[in-house]
């Protein structure tokens, strides 16, 4: 008897169908993995779960009880809790108060609240985590990233007499956090598969999928592929099986390599053109600020040939609430209008077209609401307004965090064919596999300055962290 | 379980988008209905234009820095300061062609020093504006003398402007009606044609990006704020062609109304965003409200009660539709 029973799911957001009758069932005591490319319809999936999005059509029923979930309200007292891929918290307010939000504060004479007993529950829900270095009553905002991630997946494990807890659904809740905390929230995910709850877990990293979970359900173009043991299954096969085709090369070929004339140049970093140069650091260490420095005024940059992909593509890359091709020619208005004053919403729209094509974006025309994409297709929109104005000299900051396998592919594919066209590249990533598999060189910074430049050819991951951390690249 | 629910999405949606539009309908019939041959014939339609020319011009200007995000409390002020400035500077015996411009170029820099507090300092719209308003308004008194300017200061040709019109058939276009007008395409097309104007909205739904982008963020707020402070001494100009006089606090009505029409024009659009065309569907709304209740004689206390009442009704409707769920 499944604990989660899911039939016929359908959405359509004004008419794109997300969600084409999916199917799932969550066995009681499993971690269920819910795979799939950005856009295959997890996201949506999630929503309609947590009662934040209507569904067209579903039936659910959870331990063999059909229920309606039509308010986050309904999600909770059906047993379910979220954990979902934005961070959104509430700065400042104290943890304890952010792990409570949206519930009852308890009380004191029924009008104050008892700040003693919301901590007490705020500390019990933290060291379900094993957490105890966060206190309860600072505040959000001097948290650092990963100990917030941590206090928002801290709520879901709040005692609600109420409402048991019955499954669980994580959306990429390992995104921002560091090895151990993930491990420990591996074993807490354990303990709740021993209690004979359930999880349903989101994610891209398909080695941490492949370790922690039993069964994984996947999802393309809205519909469910394969529902099945991840025991009897490889890497591989998963991964076939998310984007449809046969796997090749994780990183595709490199062409003919840098040319020797000199793109770009400043103290200690030259850059050659069609030459991809890496920076690779432990977080925090200027890695963002550096390439803020080289974009200097970005009226300016643009216009003298820099293209920039921000690192956080919602707050800093895209105009959410206006079309794709508005988004695309906002920093090349000038020469996409007549006399850089009046607007050629045509011509603009010709050219978001073509752009659009060369980063293979997946839309229902220029014309769409970046908003209504999904992460990895907004991501291609980032890429095609800092393509559009044909730089010599790209910086991208952290540009496949939060993509998936398919989308990850076609960027480095355009990353590519752009340096084969000449254009020279500035890569910030904390993903060291891509940074050895894109690059020709690897500058590594520590406390905001490049400490070394080594080439990227043969180096293993290893040794790159080693050279991260300040030691050299043979050090064990 | 199957749920067809989307009817009444559909519904939702329509409502949405025209659930304020079709309050205006609703309006309109109603007067239609119990004012039988006062109410839609063209010379009250000519009227409600020209006493809601002024609102038309402050609320376009307050459109344009809605449309970044921003608003601008000082707008009234300006335009009783605009009004007593140009009056006083007839009483100096300065002819219309040099007095005008000159009352216009204190609300350009009026909008400058908003623009300038906002952009340059980063004060908060709020608090930089409030405080403008009560310079402004404390200014118009300075420079007044605190008193009604009238009569023989005023010249002939100035007051007259304002009755005036142009004969179109058997009615007459009034000169007010014009102006407004001629301020509205202007103001549609910076907005909707230029860059200028997609860069404010650009500004308006994501400033960080925009800055990144390479959009003058600092650069177009001054240039925002100067042009709404422009619009707020051409309306006090107006004001004051219209009453051949200025006294210190006659264009302070004109704030409050000004956001209340970019609200419910921005009720009509999907994302919220202010547009100039539904901007002017709202100030008709409250025109019309107004012109209406008075025909029909309902008291002018009762009557700020119902248009309260009614920008609350299109605000809520039109949120709790978009907080419904997705």
């Amino acid at each position: 008897m499944p604990l989660l029973s899911l039939r016929n799911v359908t959405k359509a957001y004004a008419g794109i169908p997300a969600l084409r009758g999916v199917d799932l069932d969550v066995a009681a005591g499993e971690i269920h993995a819910l795979m799939g490319e950005n856009g295959a319809g997890k996201s949506t999936l999630i929503k309609i779960l947590a009662g934040v999005v209507a569904p067209d059509t579903a039936s659910i029923s959870i331990d063999d009880r059909p229920v309606t979930i039509d308010s986050p309200a309904d999600a909770r007292r059906h047993g379910l809790r979220f954990i979902h891929q934005e961070l959104s918290v509430v700065p400042a307010l104290s943890v304890a108060e952010n792990i409570l939000l949206g519930r009852v504060y308890p009380r004191r004479a029924g009008v104050f609240v008892d700040w003693r007993t919301l901590n007490g529950l705020a500390r019990d829900a933290l060291e379900t985590l094993g957490i105890t270095h966060i206190d309860p009553r600072e505040t959000m905002a001097r948290l650092s990233l990963g100990d917030r991630m941590l206090v928002k997946i801290s709520s879901a494990f709040l005692a609600d007499a109420g409402a048991p807890a019955r499954l669980y659904v994580m959306d990429e809740p390992t995104a921002a956090l560091t090895r151990d905390e993930s491990e420990r929230l591996f074993k807490v995910l354990h303990g709740i598969k021993a209690s004979g709850n359930s999880v349903l877990y989101v994610s891209h990293r398909i080695d941490e999928v492949m370790t922690l979970c039993d069964r994984a359900t996947v999802l393309r173009d809205g519909k469910p592929i394969d529902s099945g043991l991840l025991s009897g299954i490889t890497h591989d096969d998963l991964v076939a099986l998310m984007i449809g085709r046969k796997v090749g090369e994780a990183y595709p070929p490199a062409g003919t390599g840098p040319s020797a004339e000199i793109a770009y140049e400043r103290p200690g970093l030259a850059v050659r053109k069609g030459e991809i140069v890496g920076i690779a650091g432990l977080s925090g260490m200027g890695q963002t600020e550096l390439l803020r420095s080289i974009l200097g005024n970005p009226g300016k940059a643009w216009t003298s040939g820099i293209g920039y992909v921000p690192k956080e593509r919602r707050s800093e890359g895209l105009v959410t609430t206006r079309p794709i091709y508005q988004n695309i020619t906002l920093p090349h208005l000038q020469a996409h209008s007549l006399g850089g004053t009046w607007l050629t919403p045509r011509r603009e729209r010709q050219f978001a077209q073509r752009l659009g094509e060369d980063v293979r974006l997946r839309a229902a025309g220029p014309r769409q609401i970046v908003l209504e994409l999904s992460g990895g297709n907004q991501q291609k929109v980032v890429f095609a307004k800092a393509l559009g104005g044909e730089p010599r000299l790209l910086l991208l900051d952290e540009p496949t965090r939060g993509v998936d396998v398919g989308a990850k592919f076609d960027l480095y594919t355009i990353i590519r064919d752009m340096t084969a066209r000449g254009m020279a590249v500035l890569l910030v990533s904390s993903d060291l596999p891509e940074l050895i598999g894109m690059a020709d060189r690897i500058a590594v910074m520590r406390d905001g300055e490049i400490t070394t430049i080594v080439s990227a050819k043969g180096l293993s991951e290893e040794a790159l962290l080693n050279l991260c951390y300040g030691r050299s690249a043979a050090a064990a | 379980m199957l749920r067809p629910i989307r009817g009444g999405r559909l519904m939702g949606r329509f409502l949405r988008r025209y659930g304020t539009l079709a309050g205006f309908v609703l309006i309109l019939i109603f007067f239609s209905v119990r004012l039988p041959g006062t109410f839609m014939t063209a010379q009250n339609w000519l009227n409600i234009t020209q006493q809601l020319s002024m609102l038309l011009v402050v609320a376009a200007g307050m459109t344009i820095v809605m449309v970044m995000g921003d608003f601008d409390l000082s707008v009234g002020s300006m335009a009783s300061l605009s009004g007593v400035v140009v009056a006083v500077l007839f009483s100096f015996g300065w002819p219309i062609w040099a007095a005008v411009p000159a009352a216009l170029i204190v609300g350009l820099v009026g909008g400058l020093i908003n623009g300038a507090m906002v952009s340059l300092v980063g004060i908060l719209p709020f608090v930089a504006t409030l405080a403008t308003l009560t310079i402004f308004s404390g200014a118009a008194f300075v420079v007044s003398g605190g008193r009604t300017i009238s009569g023989r200061a005023i010249p002939d040709a100035f007051g007259e402007f304002a009755r005036g019109g142009m004969p179109l058939g058997p009615v007459s276009i009034p000169n007010l009606t014009l102006v407004a007008l001629a301020v509205l395409i202007v103001t549609w097309v910076l907005l909707e044609q230029t860059t200028f104007g997609r860069r404010l909205y650009a500004i308006g739904g994501n400033i960080e990006a925009s800055y990144l982008s390479g959009v003058p963020v600092r650069r177009l707020k001054l240039l925002a704020f100067s042009l709404t402070g422009l619009s707020a001494a051409g309306a006090g100009l107006l004001y004051a062609s219209r009453v051949a006089s200025a006294n210190p606090t006659q264009g302070s009505g004109l704030m409050l109304n000004a956001i209340a029409a970019v609200f419910l024009g921005s009720t009509m659009s999907e994302q919220g965003e202010p547009r100039l065309l539904a901007t002017v569907i709202g100030v008709l709304i409250l025109g019309v409200l107004d012109n209406g209740l008075t025909q029909l004689s309902v008291d002018s206390y009762v009557r700020q009660i119902l248009v309260g009442v009614i920008i609350v009704i299109a605000v809520a409707g039109s949120s709790l539709s978009k907080t419904a769920r997705r």
